[in-house]
């Protein structure tokens, strides 16, 4: 029992930087409808940017965070003003292709500057630190990051819901020309969402930096967190997380009683079952395409 | 007529004369140049290992600013190829096809040295010291390919049996990487506690791809492990440590040569590497070993790109070259790829900065007639990545 | 002068004089390219040629019936390891494993096909990807496929044909590439290819005109898996030895990006995509050896970047190539070979 509490446990403290990137995912599809296979990779150059700051000026840890996360969020929008803004006649698998050349571009830069060694991001809680909870362990590092997540989830939900610019990103997402009718800038709105996005990325990124920082460090979670988005309907933020969750809980209750072996690609396996009775995932309507 | 008679004889002259030099000289081989073909990942999720091929880049400019060997220069030749068998496999076509190289040192990994293996044997080039723990290149042995890397199986069983009988440990769980590196580690760990009628208490396969390791450590803390041994990437077994101290499961750890690196292992883990026992495949990088401080000086010194970092990888590169450079000074002037195989063939009891390296005249049915490393020795991390010699160089048949 | 007046003109393999004299200039090249360049220059074309059957099969799945798969290394894989499997440990000859090897995948691919009945975009992006994750983990557990050690590839024979060398292998591939992009062609012009068009257009009228959803969905994903599968035993003769970490995912985007760079829905597009991004993967690995540029490359590293990994940028060279075709022309290649015909054609207007 304690050992199914502990994977529990365990699977949720995962689960929440699977669900930030999620969410960053959620928030880019919402309004673009563009599954951003950068996504992963904003997040690297903002963690590697604060690394900079702290390792070659100096900077305390929270300055470099605060100054990573401003940075992120401007690369979100040049990128969305730049590049994306700037295709021609958009279809989605052009889409798709330019933000994976995108991904390739930042990831070289990335490896460019600093390399391929291993590195980890100083910070005062270490991810080794735990607080034990009866007989059950949970990383300090990791209650930061289900905090942060769930935060952010409740944060990005009431923005959506009630504030002003929430419902103009809304209405851009349901019908961009109607939205531009009414007079919503929607070029501004969608610039916009890429900078939440990338916000929310970087956090993922930097509390996963202090384990361990080096190139490749973003696949995994953006993955995971794409599949999570998938499967709580692509378009729903609470659907994402909760998703993100189960992915946690199921591969660790299957790394823990069936397999270990296959524990990384269990997730996958669980969306496609998922996804042939529920297409468009757990929480989102099913969209039926009109004729 | 006679003209034409004598402008056809004199075309043939030429062209015969062309072929005869082409081959009375080695390929790959001038009056004053040696070209040596070489590969590494510097870019890819393996780039980490980009440095061994950066290391022997920076052994060979120390040897060529000393005078070069027997007044030739090496000219080193060294790809990308991103740890892509395809792409390993294009570079070495180019270089040999274009160039011509007399031999191939280093080689960094499994699959992309046997997607050139055959290429390589099948023309007679030697190559010496891939940089991958594989059994593919000495079993079978291959007449011009001589092993230098440790054998993970030695290690293990060197480890387990220092656990065993100097530290008293009964019950030994295995973490190991689920492929073959991790898999050769498992044997060596698993045949040594036969020897002494143990068995393991737990084996985990740790993926490459995972990067959570709670369920790997409770599988390891359910054991109720004394001794885990670590056969993983560095960034798994310093997260398998870490997790393990969250969750307060505090055994013995163990690991391979691989997490020797002690300056770099404590700081990425933060501190918590200490303690740990490796095996060591050569000298550790702040021992006193005159050799290792001339390389460190001389070659890491003078033509390391800046930032780069004396660690176990980098300086791995000049030690899987030594062989080569040792035989192809005792070659002399007479340098041919024939009498550079006799030359390594004859290394006995060779000493640089790894273990002593013994060839011996090519059987095959004898792998241990192209693995020229035999012996490790422990280590234990201190503080701040200081370490302690636990044994001398062991020699496990 | 485009006009086609009857249905036997629109499905002719060669629509004019010109057309059929480009194609035999194409093939005598074709068969003198290896006695024209080094060796390594005809594994570089072999690379190609089987990224080209790869795309070929995709662009008949993306481009044709308007899916997605991310999954095209699981396909590859499956063949690379069935043909090996069945030479050596059912003893078939090359000629049945290569092709009952790739029927296995097309299997898969069936199989696959079925969820995507109910999915599409991002959700059958993930299904896709799942399954290419999934399937070189499997074939890593089993033993019977070499588990992480990998394979070799036995010795290729056909008949008494003993294919030692990268020229001979060359002209088996050639022979093959040019059979299967003629297929592929043929595919699109009858009614097979006409249903997958109405399919990608719109699948729910081309389910009321009667063209069998189920059917068309699943043999599109059947055929483009086949033709991976073909590709990947071929894959296994390349390089001589397979193992499961060869199959990427990164492979699997590769594929995609050739697809969409080279031009969806059309057979040339797809060709010159896989011929350019496979070309750029081998061959950028050199851009440190271009005369100035690598140097200033260097300097520039020395200064602001570090040197140790200025390898890394080829990614940043090939993504900058992906994005700009990408941006400046949805067509692809293809579109811009088109713009090109265009201009001149009705030049100097």
């Amino acid at each position: 029992m304690i050992d199914f509490l502990q994977m529990i446990a365990s699977g949720i403290a995962v689960g929440s930087s699977y669900a930030l990137m999620g969410l960053a995912m959620v928030i880019i599809y919402k309004t673009s409808e563009v599954p951003n296979f950068a996504q992963g990779e904003m997040a690297l150059i903002a963690s590697f940017f604060a690394f900079m700051l702290i390792d070659s000026f100096g900077a305390a840890w929270y300055t470099a965070f605060a100054g990573a996360l401003l940075f992120a969020i401007l690369l979100g929008c040049f990128l969305e003003y730049a590049v994306l803004r700037r295709a021609k006649e958009p279809n989605i698998l052009g889409m798709i292709v330019i933000t994976i050349g995108l991904e390739m571009i930042l990831l070289g830069f990335v490896s460019w500057k600093f390399g391929a060694d291993q590195k980890t991001m100083p910070f005062p809680i270490s991810p080794y630190d735990s607080l034990v909870i009866g007989d059950i362990f949970v990383s300090t590092l990791e209650l930061l990051t289900l905090v942060v997540a769930l935060v952010i989830m409740l944060v990005l939900f009431f923005f959506f819901r009630f504030s002003k610019l929430g419902l103009a990103v809304k209405a851009t997402q349901q019908n961009p020309v109607a939205a531009r009718l009414m007079g919503i800038r929607t070029n501004r709105i969608l610039m916009m969402t890429w900078g939440i996005s990338s916000f929310v990325g970087c956090l993922a990124g930097l509390l996963i930096a202090p384990t361990i920082m080096q190139p490749y460090m973003m696949w995994d979670p953006m993955l995971k967190g794409f599949a999570a988005a998938v499967m709580g309907g692509m378009t729903s933020l609470p659907g994402a997380v909760v998703a993100a969750y189960l992915l946690g809980i199921i591969e660790n209750l299957f790394g823990g009683y069936v397999s270990i072996e296959f524990k990384s690609v269990v997730a996958f396996a669980i969306i496609v079952l998922v996804l042939c009775f529920k297409p468009s995932g757990l929480f989102a309507k099913h969209y039926v395409k009109k004729v | 007529m006679n003209r034409r008679l004598l402008a056809v004889l004199l075309v043939t002259g030429v062209l015969v004369s062309g072929l005869c030099s082409g081959v009375m000289a080695e390929e790959g081989v001038t009056d004053t140049e040696i070209h040596i073909g070489s590969w590494g990942p510097q870019t890819g999720p393996a780039a980490a290992w980009g440095s061994v091929p950066r290391g022997t880049d920076a052994y060979f400019k120390m040897i060529n600013a000393n005078g070069g060997i027997n007044g030739r220069k090496i000219v080193y030749h060294s790809f990308d190829d991103s740890y892509n068998p395809a792409k390993t496999k294009a570079g070495v076509k180019e270089l040999q096809e274009g160039t011509g190289m007399f031999a191939w040192v280093v080689g960094v990994g499994s699959s992309p040295g046997l997607a050139v293996r055959d290429y390589l044997m099948e023309r007679k080039i030697p190559w010496v010291g891939p940089a991958a723990g594989s059994l593919h290149w000495i079993k079978p042995p291959h007449k011009y390919l001589f092993g230098v890397y440790p054998l993970y199986y030695k290690e293990a069983k060197a480890l387990v049996r220092y656990a065993v009988e100097n530290l008293g440990k009964k019950r030994v769980a295995v973490a190991f990487q689920n492929d073959e590196y991790g898999k050769n580690g498992l044997k060596g760990a698993i045949d040594e506690l036969a020897a002494h009628n143990l068995k393991p208490v737990a084996l985990v396969p740790v993926e490459f791809k995972d990067t959570d390791m709670k369920p790997h450590v409770m599988k390891l803390r359910r054991s109720n492990a004394d001794m885990v041994l670590l056969w993983t990437s560095v960034g798994h077994a310093v997260r398998l440590v870490g997790t393990s101290k969250a969750m307060k499961f505090a055994p013995q750890f163990m690991s391979t040569s691989t997490c020797s690196d002690f300056p770099l292992m404590i700081h990425i883990s933060k501190g918590l590497w200490e303690g740990v026992i490796t095996a060591a495949f050569g000298e550790l990088p702040d021992s006193d070993n005159p050799l290792l401080q001339t390389y460190k000086a001389e070659a890491y010194g003078k033509f390391a790109a800046p930032k780069e970092r004396w660690g176990v990888f980098y300086y791995a590169g000049i030690l899987f070259a030594e062989p080569l450079v040792e035989a192809i000074k005792r070659c002399g002037r007479d340098l041919t790829r024939e009498r550079l195989v006799k030359e390594l063939e004859g290394l006995r009891n060779f000493k640089g900065i790894g273990p002593v390296v013994n060839y011996k005249p090519f059987d095959p049915k004898d792998p241990n007639s192209r693995q020229g490393t035999h012996a490790t020795f422990l280590v234990q991390c201190l503080k701040g990545g200081k370490s302690k010699k636990l044994t001398d160089w062991i020699t496990i048949r | 002068m485009d006009m086609k007046r009857d249905y036997y003109e629109d499905v002719q393999f060669f629509t004019s004089g010109v057309v059929l004299f480009w194609f035999v200039m194409l093939i005598l090249f074709l068969l003198a390219y290896p006695l024209m360049v080094k060796n390594y220059h005809v594994y570089v074309a072999n690379y190609i040629a089987i990224n080209i059957i790869v795309a070929t099969g995709l662009n008949l799945l993306v481009g044709y019936t308007g899916q997605i798969s991310l999954g095209h290394a699981g396909f590859f894989a499956i063949g690379s390891y069935g043909t090996i499997i069945l030479m050596t440990k059912a003893g078939f000859p090359f000629l049945l494993a290569l092709p009952a090897a790739a029927l296995i995948a097309a299997l898969f691919g069936f199989l696959l096909g079925l969820p995507s009945l109910r999915l599409e975009g991002p959700y059958l992006a993930i299904a896709t990807l799942g399954f290419g994750l999934t399937i070189t983990q499997v074939i890593g557990r089993l033993d019977l496929f070499g588990g992480r050690e990998g394979l070799h590839a036995p010795d290729l024979t056909i008949g008494s044909w003993h294919l030692d060398t990268d020229v001979e292998f060359y002209y088996l591939l050639m022979t093959l590439t040019v059979l299967l992009i003629a297929a592929a062609r043929n595919i699109v012009r009858t009614r097979v290819g006409r249903a997958f068009i109405a399919i990608r257009d719109a699948d729910l009228a081309a389910e009321t005109m009667g063209v069998n959803l189920v059917f068309y969905k699943t043999l599109s994903f059947a055929v483009s898996a086949f033709y991976a599968g073909m590709a990947g035993g071929l894959y296994a003769f390349v390089l001589r030895f397979i193992e499961p970490e060869i199959f990427t995912l990164m492979m699997s985007i590769m594929f995609l990006a050739m697809v969409v760079v080279g031009g969806l829905g059309s057979i040339m597009g797809a060709i010159a995509g896989a011929g350019l991004l496979s070309w750029l993967d081998l061959q950028l690995r050199n851009i440190l050896e271009i005369p100035y540029l690598g140097t200033w490359l260097e300097t520039l590293s020395k200064s602001w970047f570090s040197i140790t990994g200025v390898s890394n940028i080829q990614f940043i060279v090939f993504g900058l190539i992906m994005v700009l075709i990408m941006l400046f022309e949805p067509l692809g290649i293809y579109g811009v070979w088109i713009r090109i015909k265009k201009y001149w054609r009705t030049w100097p207007f």
